[in-house]
């Protein structure tokens, strides 16, 4: 048993080294199709497998089986024994052609038209609030962690390990981008499901931009970033948990957003700024984002065509 | 639907209690207090308001158009041939509340909403849920979900019986007890074994290994508090080591693909027994039935909610509880949810009856001995359980 992954999983090449280990594309012997494997090590002691890692993996299998079109299938999963302290699991996913940053990045010269952004948008708030209203956060939303197909079908990946993760955090000095952080997270206030939300904000910014919203290289440097944007926000909105004073920034007003992602039309423009609220109790949620006019308006123009 | 807040994430059905995850704490064997009056069948509380919409909510109409509540519920629709008599318990339902009634197009209209608020009250008086915002939308994915939860077939590997199955069954629940677990945590725990057993090879020396690694995968989803595994061990005097048990606990999550998903068929029996307001003799009485439904190999084909249901009909069977207008309303109330078709309702009720006839003369009793106590109201020593299925025969 201790082998069944590797005996069953061909590994073809490495695709990404990830943060917390290395992502390999394989070929399943069985069906002939292609998958990433991707390791996770978790430290075991005299208890086995940690409750939490039973409990995170138990849940991304709940939430395989609702099917849904934005998230990544999860085919299997193994643990094999390393050494007395630490057991490998690894997660079979199925095989997606390439993550968003590499879409991005191989878009022609012009950019992504305004439909396809839309599209993609309209995907990745699907997958969110299919998460959401499972009660699971995806904390760490960015291109990289973002897969599209071949048939520019979107597929959320990498989420629900981050509790995993964060149990063992000490083990591997990990560099995280900040680019996509919520101000809560960088201010380190209590935070929860809309921290997808600033993040999508970032990626949809991206989508037109082509190159990332916020580029900080420290959380104060992020903060100051974010707030040359979207303004320095009002002292009652300064969360009131946090050590980071707000007279440590300078007094900026908001921007037209336009400056920062001049492609943008107006309802794409109006949904981004709800995306990109400071406090995230007024933030939009993903199922409102759905409903919101940016998206109608190419069923109105369909329907004025046909 | 995807409500956000300012909580952490909390998976859906992570129905227990928020657990320190770095490391649970390790209950010590003698302090712990007992699970069986854990879920004290409380005294349902007269609802004050009834929703009084007539409108249909937006939600539930996406539901309804999208989704399986229309097969949940029964008679609802229109043209529906199953009205007469629940028509009458509806109107009954109505009667008893009086207020709120405005407007009112049809009465049918109402069961829909009377049965929601009923299960919403419900789920969150069971505590299964933390939000009454969502409690309608984890009801309707326990129905949606607990499908799975059913086998295809009784059959066991081969060497391996009904009876040997049995056998290691009590001795889980024996254990179980022991440890003072969770219901909750020995539902799953079987059906993790039935699981097991179908996609692993165990040789019948490691029956009794398997079994308690099942139980302690099943506490490890559901237990705040776990036991250490040496104590595991020297509760099966010490015939396997730690490292067999921890072996075997990799083994068994990858056969199951770490999906330890498990509806409980408890949770259901709880649901229906308070939609419905059954009396505190008839719930413990229907938790008996339910859980020797778990020593019943054959029970497996059977979805969650159908063994629930089906405990609790033959539970009230047996009792013949004198009938008021309020119980019998809310009994119809109850059975407006559709749990299965009649056929097999009665399969599963004759199962229990047969099984519950002769459970005092087992080998494997501990069900029984657990159910005869005073804090379960004897009911397993009812004396109605001995002719039970002889019951069937008449009511049916
Ligand atoms: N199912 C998949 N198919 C194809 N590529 C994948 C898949 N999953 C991950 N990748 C690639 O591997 C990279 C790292 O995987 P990820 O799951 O994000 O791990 P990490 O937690 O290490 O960031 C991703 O950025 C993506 O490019
Ligand atoms: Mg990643």
């Amino acid at each position: 048993m201790a082998h069944c992954t590797s005996m069953q999983y061909e590994p073809v090449a490495e695709i990404g080294g990830g943060a917390y280990g290395t992502v390999y594309k394989a070929r399943d012997t069985e069906s002939g199709k292609f998958v990433a494997l991707k390791n996770v090590r978790v430290p075991t002691d005299q208890d086995g497998l940690p409750v939490s890692t039973v409990r995170e993996v138990a849940l991304l299998k709940r939430l395989d089986q609702f099917d849904h079109p934005n998230v990544v299938r999860l085919m299997d999963v193994c643990a094999t024994k390393r050494s007395d302290q630490e057991t490998k699991v690894t997660l079979v996913f199925e095989h997606v052609d390439q993550d968003l940053k590499t879409y991005l990045d191989k878009a022609p010269a012009a950019g992504l038209s305004p439909d396809r952004v839309k599209d993609l948008m309209r995907q990745l708030l699907s997958g969110i609030t299919f998460l959401h209203s499972n009660r699971v956060m995806h904390r760490d939303l960015k291109p990289e962690n973002i897969l599209v197909t071949s048939g520019g079908q979107v597929k959320l990946a990498d989420f629900g390990l981050a509790r995993i993760y964060s149990c063992h955090m000490a083990l591997t000095p990990v560099v995280v981008t900040l680019w996509y952080r919520p101000p809560e997270v960088l201010l380190q206030s209590s935070y929860a499901t809309p921290v997808d939300i600033w993040s999508t904000g970032c990626i949809f910014a991206e989508m037109f931009r082509r190159k990332p919203l916020f580029r900080g290289d420290s959380e104060m440097d992020q903060l100051g970033k974010i707030f040359e944007v979207i303004g320095l926000p009002p002292e009652e909105e300064w969360p009131t948990d946090v050590t980071v004073s707000r007279k440590n920034f300078p007094p900026l007003s908001a921007r037209p957003i336009t400056d920062f992602v001049p492609d943008i039309n107006e309802q794409g423009a109006q949904l981004l700024l709800k995306m990109l609220t400071f406090d995230p109790l007024k933030r939009i949620s993903a199922l409102n984002a759905l409903e919101h006019p940016y998206f109608q308006e190419e069923e109105a123009l369909i329907q004025t065509n046909s | 639907m995807a409500k956000t807040g300012l909580c952490d994430s909390k998976p859906l059905l992570d129905l227990h209690k928020k657990v320190d995850e770095r490391r649970a704490p390790l209950r010590t064997w003698a302090n712990a207090c007992g699970p069986i009056d854990r879920r004290q069948p409380a005294e349902v509380e007269e609802p004050k308001t009834v929703p009084a919409r007539v409108e249909p909510e937006r939600r539930w109409e996406r539901r309804l158009s999208t989704q399986t509540s229309e097969s949940i519920i029964m008679g609802f629709h229109e043209d529906s041939q199953t009205c007469s008599a629940a028509d009458e318990c509806v109107e009954n339902a109505v009667l008893l509340y009086p207020h709120g009634l405005q407007g009112l197009h049809s009465l049918q209209a109402l069961v829909p909403s009377l049965l929601r608020h009923a299960v919403e009250v419900a789920l969150e008086k069971l505590d299964l849920i933390w939000d009454r915002g969502y409690a309608w939308d984890l009801f309707l994915d326990m129905m949606r979900t607990q499908t799975r939860n059913a086998f295809s077939n009784a059959d066991l590997p081969r060497n391996f019986t009904d009876a040997t199955r049995a056998v290691l069954v009590d001795w889980i629940i024996q254990v179980h007890e022991l440890v003072h677990f969770q219901e909750e945590t020995l539902y799953l725990a079987v059906h993790l074994l039935n699981r097991s057993l179908r996609q692993l090879k165990v040789t019948t020396a490691n029956l009794q290994l398997l079994g308690m690694v099942c139980l302690f995968l099943a506490a490890k989803k559901e237990e705040t508090l776990l036991p250490e595994v040496s104590g595991l061990c020297s509760l099966m005097d010490n015939a396997y080591t730690r490292n067999q048990l921890l072996r075997l606990e990799r083994k068994v999550l990858c056969a199951l693909k770490f999906d330890l998903s498990y509806c409980p068929s408890l949770h259901f029996l709880l649901l229906f027994a308070s939609v419905a307001r059954a009396s505190a003799g008839m719930v413990w009485m229907a938790r008996y039935l339910l859980e020797l439904s778990l020593l019943e190999g054959q029970c497996a084909v059977f979805p969650p909610v159908q063994l629930a249901g089906a405990a609790l009909c033959l539970a009230r069977q047996v009792l013949q509880e004198p009938p008021t207008a309020e119980g019998e309303a809310a009994w119809c109330l109850a059975s407006s949810i559709h749990v299965g078709s009649e056929t097999s309702l009665l399969k599963i009720m004759h199962i229990l009856a047969r099984t519950a006839a002769k459970a005092h003369t087992r080998e494997t009793c501990a069900t029984f001995i657990k159910f005869s106590s005073p804090e379960t109201m004897h009911v397993s020593r009812h004396p109605g359980l001995k002719n039970a299925a002889g019951l069937l025969g008449i009511c049916s």
